[in-house]
């Protein structure tokens, strides 16, 4: 870097800081303003801050969300037990289970054998291959998480696209497109999914997300890959001809090796059933809420650690992403600091005022919010922030709302959902290129707004069949009754999910 | 690329008359060096000749830097001396240079000292007078010259200087291996095995420069990413995916393992653009280009020799 790059980096740099404190600064002045209290306005200017930070100083994130947490300790308006409560260690212990198990099923080859079945596909064409990724993508997400998918469908589009000597970026975005489409599909898909289940109240069970989630994600995916095929219609038929012209040579896509793949999909196939009958395991056993959900992944990845005893430090050191995971945290204390605050509930009672308490009023309401909030922010920090006021709102299609939101605005934008950069930075990385923010925003802003739109529409047509939170745990209660379930003991979850 | 102009430094300002050897009636090499360096340590003052002696013979049993028809540009660095010193001499019925080595009669003998801590300063000087070794009469015509000041005034008559830099061509080595756009991969992987090359150019009918073939890139295609995810290597033991590369390399386009992403410098560009480009491309090699045409290929480990060393 010469001196004037540095130079005119650090004038930059005095910009973003500069930014980032007027910003929250602002955001603390009108708090004060709008007649909320010492703690509150404090809550919500550190809240502003790291969401700035996260925009503008990505790389810098968690140092700045560890200050933030300091400054609200300093200043009292968060204390050590309503940290320690509010990190959602759950959550956090959930994601370190399945990227453990995660890291494993990649070094026992599942992933390889998917990849190499599809590069064998006989009569493979473009669209078939942009059905495949956009499919594949999203199914992958919603059986392990996005960040995954996106590295598997990154890795097979760049061998494809390498072989064939095509530009992989149109394939790139169509795959990333299809994982964030995908991850909404299931509580496992996203972070925000494990956090909307986790918090919603009474909790929802993974059934709840394939019941009513994975329904609508089947139509938003089938409708975006229609438009992308429509708008990467040249790139696609030009891999047709490449790949016609490969096939009459007589040459494969890569090599292909024999992989004893059955005791990795075993093993995946044997947490999704796990995690898929938690709800009934836990009535079962009479088990707090969730409780086989979040200890499901530790349970396997402790299995598949004993089982690789000389790799499990390898799998915890480095296929645990820490850095992100702490973010996390640091992430859901200052959120759970605006409920503490009752700045959650505040927030809730301007959005009734404003927009009414009628669902077909909210759900467009929220989905645009947060779709629109995802496309620039990270989608965590937006569910973070809104579950408390959705929680309040008391209407079940509006979680719903909240994570397709979350889910689909990460698509809007380049930025907008971890996938999105893991895979751009695997694109920089492999071909040393650079996406622009615009070359992304024509596709993706058409395909986030699309499905959206289909999302309120699939939403607001299930809605009538959607139970009320109410009744939601006046099933729990039925079942737990008809299991046995000691009562005491679900009285006192429920509390503790409502102290939550 | 910045450069700064100055006044280049004519090469006759490198030596004075008192530096010439006319007519020298020695006829060995290490003779006629050892000669040359007792003048200059006179006129000079080199500082110790036997040093000198031993650096010199050392790099010329080596590499006899033959530059020209009867022309030879002995050279070492010093670290007694603060300028380039050059001495010539002239042997008026040519002497056997390099007895190992044919057709190596020499009549014009240019030795060049230059300061240790001078990196590439004997290569701007042998690059200033190339033109002129070139010319096959050059030694001929000098070697005829019967007055130190006729030789001096051969050379400050014919305007040689030093460049202002020493640039990507002077440095570069002649294009030794290369492949054609139609050739297939199993000429690539034999270029590699025969010649120990990592990194192959493949140019067109034209001469243009189009891709390079790499050892790299061919290790990527039998092992790609979703191959090396797996801990277990049993599936890989007997090194399957390449004997399915093998099966098919006669049919298999270069194509597959060329590589856009290659270091390249214009044959002008100073040198130091050569590790500019070469570090900035993590690789080996920089390949010289005039204009689309690949003229030369410098690779890391001559850079180096070159500068540091010669």
């Amino acid at each position: 870097m010469t001196e004037q790059e540095i130079k005119k980096e650090k004038i930059k740099n005095t910009i973003y800081v500069f930014i980032m404190l007027s910003v929250s600064g602002m955001v603390g002045l009108l708090a004060h303003f709008l007649k909320f209290d010492k703690q509150q306005a404090m809550s919500c200017a550190i809240f502003i801050m790291i969401i700035m930070a996260t925009l503008l100083f990505w790389t810098f994130r968690l140092a700045i969300a560890f200050v933030g947490i300091g400054v609200l300790m300093g200043t009292n308006v968060l204390t050590l037990p309503t940290f320690i409560r509010e990190c959602k260690i759950d959550v956090i212990l959930f994601l370190v289970g399945m990227m453990v198990t995660v890291g494993v099923l990649k070094e026992l080859g599942l992933f390889t054998w998917i990849i190499q079945s599809v590069i064998t596909i006989r009569h493979i064409t473009g669209v078939t291959f942009v059905f495949i990724i956009a499919v594949l993508g999203a199914f992958m997400a919603c059986a392990v998480d996005e960040v995954t998918s996106i590295v598997f469908i990154a890795t097979l589009v760049f061998q494809v696209c390498d072989t064939l000597k095509i530009r992989p970026t149109p394939f790139i975005i169509i795959g990333v497109l299809g994982t964030n489409i995908g991850s909404s599909g299931t509580m496992l898909g996203n972070p925000v999914g494990i956090l909307i289940g986790q918090k919603a109240n009474p909790p929802l069970s993974f059934v709840d997300f394939i019941t009513w989630s994975f329904p609508i994600m089947l139509v938003t995916l089938t409708a975006s890959i229609l438009i992308l095929l429509y708008m990467y219609r040249k790139d696609v038929r030009l891999m047709t001809e490449r790949l016609t012209a490969r096939r009459q040579l007589g040459l494969g896509l890569g090599p292909l090796v024999k992989v004893p793949y059955k005791s990795g999909l075993a093993v995946l196939l044997g947490m999704i059933s796990f995690i898929a009958m938690h709800h009934y395991i836990e009535l079962k056993l009479g088990l707090a809420p969730n409780t086989v959900l979040i200890v499901a992944p530790l349970v396997i990845a402790g299995l598949l650690m004993l089982w690789r005893h000389e790799r499990a430090r390898h799998y915890i050191e480095a296929d645990v992403e820490w850095w992100t995971l702490l973010f996390f945290m640091m992430l859901f204390a200052v959120a759970g600091t605006l409920e503490e605050t009752h700045v959650s509930n505040r927030i809730a009672g301007y959005f009734l005022q404003a927009f009414g308490d009628k669902p077909s009023v909210l759900l467009p309401v929220i989905i645009g919010v947060s779709a629109i909030g995802s496309a620039f922010v990270d989608n965590i920090v937006f569910v973070a922030a809104f579950m408390p006021i959705v929680n309040n709102l008391e209407h079940t299609p509006l979680l719903w709302a909240l994570l397709h939101g979350a889910c689909l605005g990460g698509n809007i934008t380049m930025i907008g959902s971890t996938a999105n950069i893991v895979a751009l930075g695997m694109l920089e990385k492999r071909y040393r290129t650079h996406m622009y923010f615009f070359e992304w925003l024509k596709v993706g802003a058409v395909v986030g707004v699309i499905t959206c739109l289909i999302s309120w529409g699939g939403i607001a047509l299930l809605s009538p069949y959607m139970p009320t939170p109410q009744q939601r745990q006046e099933a729990r209660l039925v079942m737990e009754k008809s299991e046995g379930y000691n009562s005491h003991l679900a009285i006192s979850d429920t509390n503790i999910v409502d102290a939550n | 690329m910045a450069v700064n102009n100055k006044t280049n430094v004519p090469f006759a300002s490198l030596f004075k008359p008192a530096y010439v050897v006319c007519h020298t009636k020695k006829t060995d090499r290490d003779s006629i060096l050892l000669e040359l360096l007792t003048q200059l340590a006179y006129q000079a003052g080199i500082g110790n000749v036997e040093q000198a002696f031993k650096e010199v013979q050392a790099r010329e049993n080596e590499v006899p830097t033959i530059v020209g028809p009867g022309i030879a540009m002995p050279h070492a660095r010093l670290m007694d001396i603060t300028k380039i010193v050059v001495g010539i001499a002239t042997i008026k019925d040519g002497f056997v240079y390099a007895p190992e080595r044919s057709n190596n009669t020499v009549k014009l003998v240019i030795l060049t000292l230059a300061p240790k801590t001078s990196p590439g300063l004997y290569l701007q000087a042998m690059s200033s007078i190339a033109k002129i070794c070139q010319d096959t009469t050059t030694a001929d015509k000098v070697a005829e010259l019967n007055t130190p000041e006729k030789v001096w005034a051969f050379f400050d008559s014919n305007g040689a200087a030093l460049p202002e830099f020493l640039r990507a061509c002077d440095i570069m080595e002649p294009v030794t291996v290369k492949l054609q756009e139609h050739d297939t991969m199993e000429r690539a992987i034999d270029l590699f095995v025969r010649h120990r090359a990592s990194e192959v150019p493949v140019i067109d009918k034209d001469g243009e420069l189009i891709g390079v073939v790499s050892t790299h890139e061919l290790l990527r295609v039998c092992l790609p990413d979703y191959v090396l995810w797996m801990d277990d290597l049993t599936p890989v033991i007997n090194f399957e995916p390449f004997a399915q590369v093998l099966r098919k390399e006669s049919q298999t386009w270069l194509a597959e393992i060329m590589t856009s992403e290659y270091a390249t410098v214009d044959e002008n560009s100073p040198a130091v653009q050569v590790a500019k480009e070469i570090t900035r491309q993590k690789t080996d090699i920089a390949y010289v280009m005039r204009g689309k045409v690949l003229v030369g290929v410098v690779s890391l480990a001559g850079f180096l020799s070159k500068i540091l060393r010669e």
